[in-house]
């Protein structure tokens, strides 16, 4: 059975190269438009691996990442921002909220899937 | 002869601070639209030639593939040869995609300069509202009062936008970002 993925991004044409780079790997992909939505998915359906953008409206990522960790069944899933934002300081909050990668825009669709494929399999 | 320092220091407070404020958010414009006008070009430079690459790739693979129709064989030197071209063609695909990332940046940097313009006009609004409330004949210490709460305002308004507005975006270029796992 295919790995569900989770793709949290309000840029929908950044949520369709994710889409597309995901599912030519052979991943099942849920879109959410922001952090909100995001959350909203999450509590629907555990997904195996959720990948968010920071800079959202209604709720950022690093505040997805923080509701989510609070559920039980997010306490192990891996989470990975995908973002513009590249400085150490953000870095640091977003492992403080409980992300396990940082990807920094624009990403390279081969490099994601193999990121994806290493921490999900 | 006091009051009259007070109001020239007041005015001169208030056009060096409009000039800097000014200048200071028209400069963080300027270079918002610079790196978008770069990353723009970049991505349609990356863009094009990726579309042109594929092109040339799948012209080649309908070439070799109508000599197949014609009763060519398939010998290991195409089987190799479609394999090569189907690569680069996937390659190249991966290019656009990265290229094609660019209006989620630039969109970043012209909403941030959409703001930092709207941010400006309520500067340049909170001067004047502060201004009306004066009349032709107001001078000396009320002058001077009202001069120092039109600084004020003037300057508030200002540091509010600063502070609201981070940069996100601080890529120049359109090519693959870093990835770190924790």
């Amino acid at each position: 059975m295919a790995k569900s993925i989770l793709a949290v991004d309000d840029s929908g044409s950044l949520r369709q190269m994710v889409v597309f780079s995901l599912r030519a790997a052979g991943y099942q992909v849920t879109e959410a438009v922001d952090g909100q939505d995001g959350l909203e998915k999450a509590k629907m359906q555990t997904f195996d691996l959720v990948l968010t953008d920071q800079n959202m409206p209604r709720m950022d990522g690093l505040t997805l990442i923080r509701s989510l960790r609070a559920i039980p069944s997010y306490q192990r899933v891996p989470i990975l921002m995908l973002t513009t934002e590249s400085s150490d300081d953000m870095k640091a909050k977003g492992r403080a909220a409980g992300a396990n990668g940082w990807l920094v825009k624009p990403f390279d669709p081969q490099r994601l899937t193999e990121v994806v494929k290493k921490v999900i399999g | 002869m006091a009051s009259k320092n007070l109001l020239g220091s007041q005015v001169k407070r208030l056009l060096t601070s409009l000039s800097d404020h000014g200048n200071q958010h028209l400069t963080e414009v300027e270079t918002d639209l610079v790196q978008t006008t770069y990353l723009l070009s970049e991505a349609i430079d990356k863009l094009s030639a990726s579309f042109m690459k594929v092109h040339q790739g799948v012209t080649a693979q309908q070439e070799i593939m109508n000599q197949l129709q014609g009763g060519a064989e398939l010998t290991p030197e195409i089987e190799s040869q479609l394999q090569v071209l189907q690569g680069e063609i996937a390659q190249n695909i991966n290019a656009a995609v990265t290229g094609l990332q660019f209006q989620d940046m630039t969109s970043q940097l012209i909403g941030r300069t959409v703001r930092r313009i709207a941010g400006l006009r309520d500067v340049l609004t909170a001067v004047s509202s502060s201004s009306a409330v004066m009349a032709p004949e107001t001078q000396g210490d009320e002058m001077v009062a009202m001069l120092h709460d039109i600084n004020k305002a003037m300057e508030d308004q200002s540091n509010k936008l600063e502070s609201v507005l981070w940069k996100a975006v601080s890529q120049t270029h359109m090519e693959s970002g870093d990835i770190e796992l924790f």
